[in-house]
C-alpha cells in the first residue's frame, strides 16, 4: 500500500517555554522515529482544529524530541498558545529541502535574522556550531522589536556569544531597561567590514520586510544572488507540491524550498508580500 | 491494437457493466453530465457529441474526501474497478496532467493512485464541437490516439471500437461474441468524420491563433495590464477553477468527530482572495488581476516548465461556465497582439 501523504504521526507536547510575549516554544515527542534536515519544515496538527507549517528550531542531531517555536499569528497558532503540557498533536513531514550545509563548508556563514525568524536559524546555528571548525566563521546579526521580544534569551544573551568562531551582534528597534547593545533595525548592524565577501554565504530569515532590506544590503556588500539563502514563508499546506497554496512563480515553497537562493526567486515581484 | 465493430452500444455497455460500475453521459439541458449506467433499464446510453460539462477529475480527485483519520489510522476506502464512457481527447489529456501531479514518484497520492488504477477509460470521438471548444489551440484534437482503454467512434451503421491498452485488448478478447470484424469503409468513414470535425475546430478557433508557443507568450507577457483589465469582468465566482479538468488545488482541513479526528481534502481555488494568505495576513496576490495572471501562468508557463506539458487542454469548460464570458482565448490573443509591439527580450528562466 502507498504511504498516505496526509497521515500525521501522533505526538505530544511535553514542555512549553515562554519565549516572548507572543512566542512560545513547544517541545514535541513523537510516537515514531523522526528525523529532519535543518531548514526543512513540518506541518503541525492541532487535532480537530487545523495544521500549520513550522520549521523546527531544535538541532536535527536531537532525535528524541523536537522544538517548535511558534508566534501567535492566526487561528491555529492562537489555539496552540492556549495548549497545556500533555496536549496531543500530529506531525507531517519533514518537507522541503533545508539548508545546503555541505555548500557552506570552508566558508564564512553570515546569518541575518529577526523576530520569530530566529526559530529556523536556531536549528541552523546549532547544526553549524556542532561542527564549527568546518566553517571559516559564523557571523550572526539578529534583531527584535524590543529586548523582551528576543527569543531564546538565555542562550542568545549568554553561551552562544562565547562560542569560538561565532561573531554575534544583536539589535533592537526600541530599547528598554538595561539594553546596552545597538538600537536600530537589523541592517544597522550589518557592516561590510565584517564580511569576507570572497568566501561567504549569507542566510536571511525573518519578517518579509526585514528579509527584503537585508537582501538589498547583502547585495550591496557584493554577495552574488546565488549565495544568499532565504527561508521563505508562504501558505504551505499539503507539503508535497500539489495543493498550490504556497507557489512563488513556478516553485512550490513546500517542495522546492522553503530555502531558496535569491537567484532562484529574484524575478518574481511578489516574494516579499 | 485491435479494432472491431459493433452495430449498437448496448451490448458493449452491458458487457462493461457486468464487470464494474459504469458511468455514462446523459444530456441535461444543453450539456452532458455523467450518471451511473443501469443495464436493466432497457435504455442505452447517449453518445455524447462533445465532452461533458463536469470535469473528469471528479472521478479521480473527488470534490471532498477523507484524507486521514487519527490518532488511530484507518484502512483507506476500497476502490473497486469502475468505467467511464464518453471521455474525449481533452479529458484524457487532463488526466495526463493530473497524473503528473498526483503520481509524482516521491509523492504519490494514494487515493488518486487507487482510483486511477481502477478506472477503465472508454473514450469517444467528438463530432459536434461547441463554440467554446479550443483543444486544437493547445495541441489537442477531436479524437484520442492514446490514454484510453477503449475508444469508440460513431459511424453511420454503428461504432468502431479500438483498444488502446492491455486492459482494453483483454476486454475485446473476452467479448469476441458481441463484436464483428471492422470493414475498411467504416474506418474510412470514421477518419473522414475526424478530419471534418478537426477542420471545423480549426476554423472556429482561427481567430485565436497565436504567433508562437503559448508558454512563451505567457512568459513574455507576464507584466501586461491585460490581466487587470480582464479582471474587471470577473465576479470571482471561481467557476472556472471548479469546472476546469486540470485545476487541482485543494484545501486540507481538520474536523473533530465523536471518537476520532480527521483531515479532509477539498477542492480549492487559486481565484479565492485568501487562497495564498499566510497567518498574520500577508498575501502575495491580493489583487484579482494578479490571481488571474497566476492561474494562467501556472497553466501555460509554470506547469510546462516543470512537467513539459500545458495545464490547459482547451476543453472550453471555463468559457461556458464564466458568468461574464471571460474567454481564455481572448486573453491570450490580447497578450499576443501586445507582444507584437514589444521587442523579444531574453526570457529569464
Amino acid at each position: 500500500m502507498n504511504k498516505n501523504l496526509y497521515q500525521p504521526i501522533n505526538g505530544e507536547i511535553v514542555e512549553i517555554i515562554d519565549e516572548s510575549p507572543t512566542i512560545k516554544s513547544f517541545v514535541v515527542v513523537l510516537n515514531e522515529k523522526f528525523s529532519f534536515k535543518t531548514g526543512q519544515f513540518v506541518e503541525l496538527t492541532l487535532p480537530g482544529v487545523g495544521e500549520a507549517p513550522f520549521t523546527p528550531s531544535s538541532s536535527p542531531a536531537e532525535t528524541e524530541k523536537m522544538d517548535i517555536t511558534i508566534m501567535k499569528a492566526g487561528r491555529v497558532t492562537d489555539l496552540l498558545h492556549k495548549c497545556k503540557k500533555g496536549q496531543k498533536v500530529g506531525i507531517r513531514g519533514p518537507f522541503g529541502n533545508g539548508y545546503p550545509i555541505g555548500d557552506f563548508v570552508g566558508k564564512q556563514v553570515y546569518i541575518v535574522g529577526g523576530g520569530v525568524g530566529l526559530a529556523p536559524i536556531r536549528s541552523l546555528f546549532l547544526t553549524l556550531v556542532d561542527r564549527i571548525k568546518d566553517f571559516k566563521s559564523v557571523v550572526c546579526r539578529f534583531g527584535a522589536k524590543t529586548p523582551d521580544d528576543f527569543i531564546y534569551k538565555k542562550t542568545l544573551f549568554g553561551s552562544w556569544q562565547k562560542i569560538a568562531g561565532v561573531d554575534m551582534k544583536l539589535t533592537v528597534d526600541k530599547a528598554n531597561g538595561n539594553w546596552k547593545d545597538n538600537v536600530g533595525v537589523v541592517t544597522t548592524i550589518m557592516k561590510e567590514k565584517d564580511v569576507n565577501i570572497k568566501n561567504a554565504v549569507a542566510i536571511a530569515c525573518g519578517p518579509p520586510i526585514m528579509m527584503k532590506f537585508a537582501t538589498q544590503k547583502l547585495l550591496e556588500f557584493g554577495f552574488a544572488p546565488k549565495d544568499i539563502y532565504l527561508s521563505m514563508e508562504k501558505n504551505m499546506s499539503c507539503g508535497v507540491g500539489k495543493c498550490g497554496h504556497c507557489m512563488i512563480g513556478k516553485y512550490y515553497v513546500c517542495k522546492d524550498g522553503p530555502v531558496f537562493s535569491y537567484e532562484q526567486i529574484k524575478k518574481y515581484t511578489d516574494i516579499w508580500d | 491494437m485491435e479494432t472491431v465493430f459493433i452495430s449498437e452500444l448496448k451490448p458493449l455497455l452491458n458487457a462493461v457493466a457486468e464487470q464494474m460500475e459504469l458511468y455514462v453521459p446523459k444530456k441535461s439541458g444543453e450539456y452532458y453530465v455523467f450518471i451511473k449506467y443501469d443495464p436493466s433499464s432497457g435504455k442505452t446510453a447517449e453518445f455524447n457529441n462533445i465532452r461533458a460539462c463536469t470535469p473528469i477529475k471528479e472521478f479521480l480527485f473527488p470534490l471532498c474526501e477523507l484524507a486521514a483519520v487519527f490518532p488511530e489510522p484507518v484502512e483507506p476506502e476500497e476502490i473497486k474497478p469502475f468505467a467511464v464512457f464518453g471521455l474525449k481527447d481533452c479529458d484524457l489529456k487532463s488526466i495526463e496532467a493530473l497524473d503528473k501531479v498526483f503520481l509524482e514518484d516521491e509523492f504519490r497520492d494514494s487515493s488518486y493512485v487507487a482510483r486511477r488504477e481502477n478506472m477503465f477509460i472508454i473514450s469517444s470521438d467528438c463530432f459536434e464541437p461547441r463554440q467554446s471548444c479550443c483543444c486544437t489551440l493547445f495541441g489537442g484534437q477531436n479524437y484520442a490516439e492514446s490514454g484510453f482503454d477503449l475508444n469508440i467512434a460513431q459511424v453511420k451503421d454503428g461504432f468502431v471500437v479500438e483498444a488502446g491498452s492491455d486492459k482494453g485488448e483483454k476486454f475485446l478478447q473476452e467479448h469476441k461474441d458481441i463484436f464483428v470484424e471492422v470493414h475498411s469503409e467504416a474506418i474510412m468513414e470514421r477518419d473522414s468524420i475526424r478530419k471534418q470535425t478537426l477542420r471545423q475546430l480549426e476554423e472556429n478557433n482561427a481567430k485565436y491563433n497565436l504567433d508562437g508557443p503559448v508558454n512563451e507568450i505567457m512568459e513574455r507577457g507576464g507584466d501586461s495590464e491585460v490581466f487587470d483589465i480582464e479582471s474587471q469582468k470577473c465576479v470571482e465566482c471561481q467557476a472556472c477553477t471548479r469546472v476546469c479538468p486540470t485545476c487541482h488545488c485543494f484545501y486540507l482541513y481538520d474536523t473533530k468527530q465523536k471518537d476520532y479526528f480527521s483531515k479532509m481534502k477539498m477542492w480549492d481555488s487559486c481565484m479565492r482572495l485568501a487562497y495564498a494568505e499566510v497567518a498574520g495576513g500577508a498575501n502575495p496576490r491580493k489583487v484579482l488581476g494578479s490571481r488571474i495572471k497566476h492561474r494562467l501562468m501556472h497553466k501555460f508557463s509554470y506547469f510546462f516548465d516543470r512537467y513539459g506539458i500545458n495545464m490547459c487542454v482547451g476543453c472550453g469548460r471555463c468559457i461556458d461556465a464564466d458568468a461574464h464570458k471571460m474567454d481564455i482565448r481572448v486573453v491570450l490573443k490580447k497578450l499576443n497582439e501586445e507582444l507584437k509591439e514589444k521587442p523579444k527580450a531574453k526570457v529569464a528562466k
